[in-house]
């Protein structure tokens, strides 16, 4: 499982999230990281210093596209001129895949720079795998669709979030970037059992896992440390579903020291079943 | 997991597009009172977000609302610290929220969401407060500087083209990344001063009856401003227009009131200084942003 089609063949570990203020820290002192995130829309710029620093991380260290605007559920279709652009940044990074999240977040041509919770609506199911089909046929890449956290149900909603997720997933023929993160603060947001989300998700298609500390503004707003237990127990489930796949952690803001995250990262691999095969050993 | 199925005699749900044109609406409209969402929105959120326990669909409608205004004024608020220092908090808000409700976001990269903003201040002058062409011009230059740090590099210029050429029909290019403006504040200072937390002073902020030509560009990946003589703007100004090499030097000398020997001189050393800074390339249209 760790290699798959929905990884393009790669077999990645632990990873994290690039982010600006560790750059100088990374590119100075190189440490060993299996591979980071990028956000795509950072670099899918004309020129100047952030494509720089891309150049040199990617002399050093794999690194593979995680977007936040294409928004798959957008009644709309694809924006080509995105999907041009973001074609452009995967050749240079020779990305194994690319991910985006299950939202939408814009209506005619305005964006809300926000993901979106989706309607769990047949028609959404149809039109969301429609676009992420299109959208893998014009990258030539797969495509892995991540879960986001979300504030509102609406009363359309004909399924689950874990039912709609895989429904779009099977017809659309991706993989899954499962953000245990999400679901955890989801489930305290509608009320289920993130169990049963984690328990549901198509084990196969799941091409990475993706945990993160985030400044939650609202109803988790203490919920920092405080989380990380039950996404903890979340994520170990999830590697006993999924096996060995790429993990990667994220910290949104609050940016601590490069050190810290990556220590962070590395308290996945505690999780890893060869990690746990070494220790019994 | 047991597959589902459509159920087949169900009537047609809301349309997926339906839905989410309302709540974009509700969501992107601006906040009220104490950074509330508005009243009239209550409608928009009972019809389609679900109440639970703990929130109603106004509260969660709001979440969203609210967070849409906060994560792009601070979008615009890290892209225009200068704006900011002219204007104040409150009126800075203020031009902010009207920008935005005017022009929205029309670009998927959250760094274009200021490329309306000079058009729109040039539009709406009493939003600036007691300086709207101090405002005005810094916001010119702000988003100079963004376009400085992340534009495109062009090839630069070969040596021998420019030598070789024929001044009738050469036409040169300048790179996309740099800007040339003409302003009336000392704005590359008075930025200066901002980014060293530092109050603005009030003869900065007055016009001081005289023209600064400046350059924003960038060098080895970080932003300058570099002030430039009158003559060697227009004549960057003329190349940039599409004029050839010979007209932009004749534009350029009538407007910097030199002698033709004495600009003969000082434009050796422009190109020579340009040609440094990588700042020309093979000629191309330029665009700039317009009106929302």
């Amino acid at each position: 499982m760790a290699a798959s089609r929905f990884t393009n063949g790669a077999d990645y570990g632990i990873g994290i999230g690039l982010r600006i203020p560790h750059y100088q820290h990374i590119l100075g002192k190189k440490p060993v990281v299996d591979w980071f995130e990028i956000i795509s829309e950072n670099y899918m710029v004309e020129g100047g210093r952030p494509l720089h620093v891309l150049d040199q991380i990617l002399e050093q260290y794999r690194v593979v596209q995680h977007g936040v605007s294409l928004y798959f559920g957008n009644a709309e279709r694809p924006n080509r001129e995105h999907l041009k652009k973001l074609k452009t940044l995967t050749a240079r990074t020779r990305t194994p895949w690319v991910s985006d999240h299950l939202c939408w977040g814009s209506v005619d041509g305005r964006y809300t720079h926000d993901l979106l919770p989706m309607p769990y609506t047949w028609e959404a199911v149809k039109i969301t795998a429609r676009n992420i089909r299109e959208a893998q046929d014009f990258l030539e890449l797969p495509i892995a669709v991540e879960n986001v956290s979300s504030y509102a149900e609406f009363h359309v909603s004909e399924m689950s979030e874990w039912e709609f997720l895989n429904e779009v997933v099977e017809r659309a023929d991706c993989g899954v970037l499962l953000d245990v993160n999400n679901i955890y603060v989801s489930s305290c947001n509608h009320g289920f059992n993130p169990m049963k989300y984690v328990n549901a998700v198509p084990a196969e298609r799941v091409a990475h896992l993706a945990g993160h500390t985030k400044y939650e503004k609202y109803t988790l707003d203490t919920h920092d440390h405080p989380v990380l237990d039950p996404v903890w127990k979340l994520y170990a489930r999830a590697i006993e579903r999924c096996g060995r796949v790429a993990t990667l952690l994220e910290w949104d803001a609050q940016i601590p020291t490069f050190e810290e995250v990556h220590g962070e990262a590395l308290k996945a691999a505690k999780c890893l079943p060869h990690e746990k095969a070494l220790a019994a050993a | 997991m047991k597959k589902l199925l459509p159920p087949p005699d169900r009537p047609a749900p809301v349309r997926l597009g339906e839905v989410q044109r309302m709540m974009a609406q509700a969501v992107m409209h601006p906040l009220g009172t104490r950074q509330r969402m508005r009243r009239e929105q209550a409608a928009v959120a009972s019809a389609i977000i679900k109440s639970n326990d703990r929130l109603s669909s106004f509260s969660r409608l709001q979440i969203y609302n609210q967070q849409y205004w906060w994560r792009l004024r601070d979008a615009v608020m890290d892209d225009f610290p200068g704006l900011r220092a002219v204007l104040g908090r409150r009126r800075f808000d203020r031009l902010v929220e009207a920008y935005l409700d005017s022009c929205g976001s029309t670009s998927w990269n959250l760094g274009d969401i200021g490329q309306h903003l000079e058009a729109f201040v040039g539009e709406h002058p009493l939003l600036a407060g007691l300086c709207p062409i101090l405002a005005h011009e810094m916001v010119r230059v702000e988003w100079a500087r963004a376009v400085a740090f992340a534009g495109a590099e062009e090839p630069r210029l070969d040596p021998q083209a420019l030598a070789s050429g024929d001044p009738c029909g050469l036409r040169i290019g300048l790179q996309p990344y740099l800007t040339l403006l003409e302003v009336s504040h000392p704005i590359d200072r008075i930025l200066g001063r901002v980014k060293q937390g530092k109050r603005i002073r009030t003869v900065e902020a007055t016009a001081s009856g005289r023209t600064i030509y400046l350059a924003v560009h960038r060098q080895e990946f970080s932003v300058f401003y570099k002030r430039l003589e009158p003559g060697e703007f227009h004549l960057l100004a003329a190349l940039r227009a599409g004029d050839s090499l010979e007209a932009a030097c004749a534009e350029a000398m009538g407007k910097s009131g030199k002698r033709p020997s004495e600009f003969g001189e000082v434009i050796q050393l422009w190109f020579a200084d340009w040609m440094r800074l990588g700042w020309l390339c093979e000629w191309a249209p330029y665009s700039r942003p317009t009106d929302c």
